[in-house]
Order: structure tokens, then sequence, then C-alpha cells
């Protein structure tokens, strides 16, 4: 189990190297660069020479790249180019106001899909699934962007319920956003949730459930959902990274102080550290949670969890 | 000991209604109704099985023994399959007429199953202990603790170690996850027991083996046992009556040993010209020509006419019943003519029991 934990931890090294070069190619592709953004009208030509030499801008890209990795590989993220902040400490400020909007819409989602899902597979075929699924396929096919701003024009700008943007509004300000977030992964749970629960709810271990007297609501509930659950909870996690990716929208839309709005700001300020830092940093985050979901897996999983642990326990049998 | 108390408590109850009747089938009929068309599974069985008694039901695949099995269960899965009309009591009551939370005090208690296939019986996600101890907690009101110890002894019961409870049905091979599906069934002392082929998912030491063991296991608890099996030397094996079944109606019924020694029906027949015969090699194989009818155009008359090397153009139209020696039924028109008879010569078989 700790040997997989590990390989899979050493497997970020290489996706941490693709991922910062393609950071830095595209930023080097990109028209401008950092001293666009930070010089100011008043400056001389030998002035901003200057500047460019300070940021290395002078030299082939593979040297910049190179001499951050370096810095990199000794735990350093840098400052950031424009602000000279702290790359680390600025990310960890943006960081919770990203998690409290994942874990919001990750909390509504699944409320909401998981009965969703179960409800439309114990009607399979008649009417009330039919709309489920309607309404998944509308949500799954709705642009995030797009279902934001019609959220904030119905209920920020008509109805005024809401604030526009911004987290200052305390659980007000949330509810827009989380709401947003929630829609996708709801489309996409509700429709795991229903096939998974459908293929369980015909299988044949529920029929021997009955056979031996457990009432209706047990055989539903501990054998059909305790199989059912276990594909689901990866959907769920694969509902959190995409949060994660998707923090880039939303957070745009609802102005939204988290990593996502943090890597927007960066990019439009060619402030390469800090984009390369906050998308080496979201990339670790993406890696482990789609670990821990794995790992939850397995201990959900007889058939599984028997994967990792191998032949030690059933040496330890035979002794 | 436990058991045995049990039991005597069961024949006392038992005599309250008639006889020791434990599980009457009359006229039985499931369909499946799929899109456009309707699959007519079981078309009016009768069937009876008394205390101690093992029934075999035989006939060939699709022929609607399993259906038939579940139909006592009241779990034929519906949508698609309905039971159209019939009366089945077991122990008394009709469990077409039970309210759901009545039938869950019936299930397993009174009557339970051994399902046909040992590898999806079983529920993956929950240790063989906890599946077992599932219908003792439910019907013996005993404390998980208890409940799991008995579930212990019921594994031993059926010749698996007691510390494999803790394990999951992946880590049982296919013989062994048979005998959890058999001591699940067994486990709260049912007095109906409804097995459907139990051994045929198993290879044939095990099978023999898996075989033994339920015949003693009935013997040591006196159940009634309804063996559903498409496999003859089952049946010789541990059966006293037998039923063919052929299109969803029983063609014949009688005791082994009328079935055995003196068939009546052409399907039987067929059947037994089809077994290999040990004693002689030489004596070809007459496997039944054709086909099962499709169960969703049966023809009005016999469903086995278009087959049957007897039949004649008044068997199109009609299937009549005849009994001989007071309970060997036949379903079969040419019976109609005293003088019929099939030409079935029979063989020195071994139909014995060890
Ligand atoms: N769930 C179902 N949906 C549709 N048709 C079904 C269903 N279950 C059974 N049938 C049909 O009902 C008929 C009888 O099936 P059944 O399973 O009772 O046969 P069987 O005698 O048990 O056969 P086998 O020896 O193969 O187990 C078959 O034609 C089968 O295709
Ligand atoms: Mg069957």
């Amino acid at each position: 189990m700790i040997r997989y934990v590990v390989r899979r931890i050493l497997w970020l090294i290489p996706v941490i190297i693709a991922v910062s070069f393609i950071v830095f190619l595209l930023m080097e592709l990109a028209p401008g660069t950092v001293v666009d953004a930070i010089q100011s009208d008043d400056m001389t030509t030998e002035q901003r020479e200057e500047l460019r030499r300070q940021y290395n801008l002078d030299k082939p890209m593979i040297y910049r790249y190179g001499l951050y990795m370096l810095n990199f590989a000794q735990g350093d993220l840098g400052v950031s180019q424009v602000s000279k902040l702290d790359v680390w400490d600025v990310f960890m400020t943006r960081l919770p106001n990203t998690l409290i909007l994942s874990f919001s819409s990750l909390i509504i989602g699944s409320a909401v899909s998981i009965p969703l899902g179960i409800f439309a597979a114990r009607r399979a075929g008649k009417l009330a699934d039919n709309a489920v699924t309607i309404f998944s396929l509308t949500g799954m096919s709705m642009p995030i962007f797009w279902l934001g701003l019609l959220l904030l024009l119905m209920f920020s700008y008509k109805l005024g319920l809401f604030p526009g943007g911004g987290n200052r509004e305390g659980i007000r300000s949330i509810v827009l956003p989380a709401i947003c977030g929630s829609l996708g992964m709801i489309a996409n749970t509700a429709r795991q949730t229903r096939s998974n629960m459908l293929e369980v709810l015909n299988a044949d271990f529920l029929r021997t459930a009955r056979a031996k007297g457990v009432p209706e609501k047990v055989v539903i509930r501990k054998h059909a959902l305790g199989n059912a659950w276990i594909p689901i909870l990866t959907t769920i996690g694969i509902g959190l990274a995409a949060q994660l990716a998707g923090s880039v929208v939303i957070e745009s839309v609802f102005a939204w102080p988290g990593i996502g709005r943090l890597a927007v700001e960066a990019v439009t300020q060619r402030d390469v550290t800090l984009v390369t830092g906050v998308v080496i940093m979201t990339s670790i985050l993406y890696v482990l949670v789609q670990l821990i979901v794995d790992l939850l897996y397995a201990f959900a999983d007889p058939r599984i969890k028997a994967q990792y642990i191998k032949y030690a326990k059933r040496r330890k049998r035979v002794v | 000991m436990n058991t045995t108390e049990k039991n005597n408590d069961e024949m006392t109850l038992g005599a309250v209604h008639d006889d020791d009747v434990l599980l009457e089938i009359k006229n039985l009929v499931v369909h499946y109704e799929l899109e456009g068309e309707t699959v007519e599974a079981v078309n009016g069985v009768d069937l009876t099985l008394r205390k101690g008694q093992t029934l075999g039901l035989v006939g060939e695949t699709g022929a609607g023994k399993t259906s038939t099995a579940l139909s006592v269960l009241n779990l034929v899965q519906s949508p698609p399959g309905k039971i159209k009309s019939g009366t089945i009591s077991v122990c008394g009551q009709d469990v077409l007429k039970m309210t759901p939370k009545q039938l869950e005090k019936v299930r397993g208690k009174n009557v339970s199953m051994i399902f046909q296939d040992p590898m999806t019986a079983l529920n993956p996600v929950m240790t063989v202990g906890a599946q077992i101890a599932e219908s003792i907690k439910y019907h013996e009101g005993l404390s998980a603790e208890e409940s799991v110890n008995k579930a212990a002894e019921m594994l031993k019961l059926v010749g698996i170690p007691r510390e494999r409870a803790v394990e999951y049905p992946h880590q049982f091979s296919g013989g062994m996850k048979q005998r959890v599906v058999i001591a699940i069934a067994l486990a709260c002392s049912p007095q109906v027991l409804l097995a459907d082929e139990p051994t045929s998912a198993l290879d044939v030491t095990i099978q023999a083996q898996v075989l033994d063991m339920m015949r003693d296991l009935k013997e040591k608890m006196g159940m009634a046992l309804l063996m559903v099996t498409h496999d003859l030397g089952v049946v010789a094996k541990i059966c006293d009556s037998v039923a063919v079944m052929y299109a969803g109606k029983i063609v014949e019924y009688g005791t082994l040993n009328e079935v055995f020694n003196t068939p009546l029906h052409p399907y039987t027949e067929g059947l037994f010209d089809s077994l290999p015969n040990i004693k002689n090699r030489n004596v070809k194989l007459k496997p039944i020509p054709g086909l099962m009818p499709d169960p969703t155009k049966l023809p009005p008359g016999c469903a086995f006419e278009p087959r049957c090397r007897y039949a004649t153009s008044e068997c199109k139209e009609v299937c009549r019943k005849h009994t001989f020696g007071g309970s060997h039924t036949v379903l079969c028109t040419r019976y109609d003519d005293p003088e019929f008879h099939i030409e079935l010569k029979r063989r020195d078989r071994q139909w014995q029991r060890d």
C-alpha cells in the first residue's frame, strides 16, 4: 500500500516538469512580457533594457526555465515578478477561498445528484427518469461561464438577492458561484449514479438478499448502494478535481479571489513565476485529490483492496 | 441440538394445517411481458411438496424451472415478469397475496432458495459471514454477535472453516461460493428449500460432495426440498419424486420409480434416450430432434408435438392429462388410446443411490 502511494507521488515529478515547461513555452509564445506590465511611460529605453536584463529576458527561454527548475528543486517557488511577493505565500492566502467554493459546490452537487440518480434508476424508463436524463444532458452541455452570467443577471442584478461578485458578504456571496459550480457536476454525477444503480439493481445478489427476507429498504441502502457508491465516489472525486480546474472560469465570472482568478491575473500581467507556481501547485493538488479518491476506493471495495495488500494477509493465514 | 428443538416446534405447527403439505402450487402462470412480445415461461403448473419429500424438477434450459421456483418466493423480476394467475401456499399461507412485510417474514424463514449461479449470487462487498448472519438477524432476533457466531457455525456445517467467515466472496473458489449460498439458504432452517441447479456450476467431484452434503442436511433438518435440475443423475441420486417440465408445463409427474422405470411421456423418453449408457457404450445416443418451441409463440395443443415421433394431428389441437396408478400423471393426448405406449426399452441403467 505504502509502495503504491510512493509510486503515485513519484509520478508527480514528470507531471510537474511537463506542466511547467508547457507554461513557460506558452508564456514565451504569447505576445508581451512582464516588462510591458510593470514599465511606466516615463522610463527610458535604457531603463527598459535594464529591466529586461533583470528578468533574464535577453537570454533564451530554456535558460530561464532551467533557472526556475533549479530553484524549484530546492523547494523555492520564487517571488512574483510583479508584486515581488513570495509565490508560495500568495498561493496559500488564495487557496482557502478556492477550497471553500469547491467543497460548497461539491456538497450541493452530491446532495442533489446522488438522490436524483437513485430516483431515476428506480424509475428507469419511466417519465421521471427521462426528465432527469434531459436535465442532465442540458446541464452537461451548458457552458459554465454562460450559466454564471445568467445566474448573476437573474439573482443579482434583477432580483438583488445576492451580491454580484467577490467574497465579502459571507454565506450570501458564495451561493451563486457554488450553485453554478455544482450544476455541471450534478449532471455528470446524476448520470453516473443512475447507471451504477441500474447495474446494481439488476444484480443477482440483490435477489439473494431479498430471498433472505431482508427488508426492501435495507436491500437498497445496504446492498445496492453499498456497491454502487464505489464508482460514484470516483465520479465525485473527478468532480472535485474538475472544480479545481474549473475554478478559473467560475472565479473570473464571480470575481471570487481564489487560485483560479490568481492564475488569470498572473497571465494578464505575464508574471511567469506566479503562473508557473500556481499551475504547479494546482497540479499537485489535482493529483493528490485523485490519489485520495483511489485510496478511498480501495478501502471501500475489498476486491481492489486485496490487490494492494497483495499476499501479506494470505501468508499470515497459512502460518 | 438447537435445530432439533426447532424442528419439533415446527412439526406441531405444521400439524395445524392440512397434513404435511408444505408447498402447494396451483395453476401457476408466469409471463414475461417484453416490448411487443410475451414470453410464456410457466403455463399452469401444479406441484405439491410434503414434509421430508424431495421433488426433482427437470427440464431443458428455458423450460421455466427457475421462474417456477422464483414465484414461490414471489421474486419474479418485475417488470418484465408477471405472475398472471395461480396460488402458491407455503406452510398454508398464500405468498402471492402477502404484503411486502409478510413476505419478508416468510422468505428465508419458511422457504428459502439456493440460486443457480453462485458467482453472482453473493454481494461482493460484504463478508460471507455477514451475508449468512443477515437472515439470522432478521428472522431469529439474535444480537449481532450471536448472529455472526451462528453464521460461522453454518459455514462449518457446509464444510468451510469458521475463520473464513471474515473473508469476502472473491477470496472463495466457485465450489466454496456455492456452499456459502447453501449456508445462506439453510441459515434459519427453512421448512421448504428450493434448490435451483445447486451443482451445475461445479465440477463433478465437488458436485457429488455438495449433493451428499445437501442430502445429509436435508435429513438432519427434515425439510422439503424442490431440486431444480436438468441432470437426471442428480434426480436419481437424491429425489423421491420427479416432475418433468417442458415449455412451462409439467408433462409428467410421478415417484422416482414410476418415472424412471416406466416413463410415460415421449419427452421423458427422449430425455432418457439422450443419456449415455454406461453398461453398453454401443447403444447409440438418440438426442431429441429439434428445439423447444419459442416461448413467445406456443402452439394451442401440445408444445412437444413438433418434436414427437408419436404425434397425431389431434396433438396440434389438444393436450389431455392422464393418470396411472393413482399418482403417476402424464400430459399426453395419445394416452386416450388405452393401447398406446412409448417404445423406450428399459435398459439396465444404474439409477442407484449410494
Ligand atoms: N427476466 C426475464 N426477462 C425476460 N424473459 C425471461 C426472464 N427470465 C426468464 N425469462 C424467459 O422465461 C423462460 C423460462 O426461463 P427460466 O429461467 O425459468 O428457465 P429455466 O428452466 O430455469 O432454464 P435454465 O435451465 O436455463 O435455468 C425463458 O424463455 C427465458 O428466456
Ligand atoms: Mg434456471
